[in-house]
C-alpha cells in the first residue's frame, strides 16, 4: 500500500515547486514559528498571499499550526514531510546509480 | 570524434530533484542505441521493456511486480531522450537522459522530477524544482539531527 504515501510525497513536491513556498519552508527551517504578517514583512508579497501559501503548505503536511498565544495563527515546520520527500529522492538516486552502472557495462562490453 | 561546444552550465535554478551522471567509454551514438532500442534497454534498465521510440510513443518497464509506464516526450538523436513514467496509481515523474560527447567517451546525465497535476500539464519539466533537490536533502538531514539533539 505504497500509493497513498506516494501521493503525499507528490503533494510535498507540488508545494515545493513554488519559489515563495520554498522560501517560507527555508525560513521555518531556521526554527521557531511564524505568522502570515511576520512572513509578509520579510517577503515581497502581501499578507493575504503569504496566508494562501501557508494554507497550501499546511495541506501538503509541510507546516502545522503551532500552539501559541496571540490573535494570529502561528505555523511551524513539520520535518516529517520533508523527510519523506528526501527519502523519495534518495531512493530515486540509488535506483538511477544502479541503472547507470548497468548501462555503462552494457555499452562498454560491445 | 566530433567535439561539441561546452553546453552552457545550467543555472542552479534549473536543477531538477534528482540528477545522476556517469562516464561511458563509447560514442554518443553507441549510448543512444542502448537508451532507445527496447532490446538494448532490457540489458540494463529492466528485464522487460517496451518502447516505441517516437515522440508521444509508449514506454513500459517491468521488473517483476514493479511496473511503470508512460510516454516519450523528447527525442533528439544522440543527445536527449525524455519520457514520463509512473507506477499504477502513483504520481508521474519526468525522466530525461542527456548525452554529451567528451574526448574518449560520453557523459550521460539522467534527471528525474515528480510532475504534478496541480501545476501546468504542458511541457514536462515546467514544474521542475529549480535547484532545490540538494537543498531539500541538506535541510532534511539538518532537521533530523536537530530533532535528535
Amino acid at each position: 500500500l505504497r500509493a497513498p504515501a506516494h501521493r503525499h510525497v507528490d503533494a510535498v513536491f507540488d508545494a515545493l515547486a513554488d519559489p515563495t513556498r520554498r522560501r517560507v519552508v527555508e525560513t521555518l527551517a531556521r526554527g521557531g514559528t511564524v505568522t502570515a504578517s511576520g512572513l509578509a514583512a520579510q517577503l515581497p508579497i502581501t499578507r493575504q498571499a503569504v496566508a494562501k501559501h501557508l494554507a497550501q503548505l499546511d495541506d501538503a503536511g509541510l507546516v502545522q499550526r503551532a500552539d501559541a498565544p496571540g490573535r494570529e495563527v502561528r505555523y511551524a515546520l513539520r520535518p516529517g514531510a520533508l523527510g519523506e520527500a528526501a527519502g523519495w529522492m534518495r531512493d530515486a538516486e540509488a535506483a538511477w546509480d544502479g541503472r547507470l552502472g548497468r548501462l555503462k557495462v552494457a555499452v562498454e562490453r560491445r | 570524434m566530433k567535439l561539441r561546444d561546452e553546453t552552457p552550465k545550467q543555472a542552479d535554478e534549473k536543477t531538477p530533484w534528482v540528477e545522476r551522471e556517469t562516464m561511458i567509454e563509447a560514442s554518443p551514438e553507441e549510448v543512444w542505441e542502448a537508451l532507445t532500442d527496447e532490446d538494448r534497454l532490457e540489458e540494463w534498465m529492466a528485464p522487460e521493456v517496451d518502447l516505441d521510440p517516437v515522440e508521444g510513443g509508449g514506454i513500459a518497464v517491468r521488473d517483476g511486480d514493479d511496473q511503470r509506464s508512460g510516454k516519450v516526450e523528447t527525442l533528439e538523436e544522440n543527445e536527449r531522450f525524455g519520457f514520463t513514467w509512473s507506477r499504477p496509481g502513483e504520481g508521474e515523474s519526468f525522466v530525461e537522459f542527456m548525452i554529451e560527447a567528451l574526448p574518449g567517451g560520453s557523459r550521460v546525465t539522467v534527471v528525474e522530477t515528480p510532475l504534478h497535476s496541480a501545476a501546468t500539464n504542458t511541457a514536462a519539466g515546467s514544474t521542475m524544482a529549480f535547484g532545490w533537490g540538494p537543498r531539500l536533502l541538506r535541510l532534511s538531514h539538518t532537521l533530523r539531527f536537530a530533532l535528535v539533539a
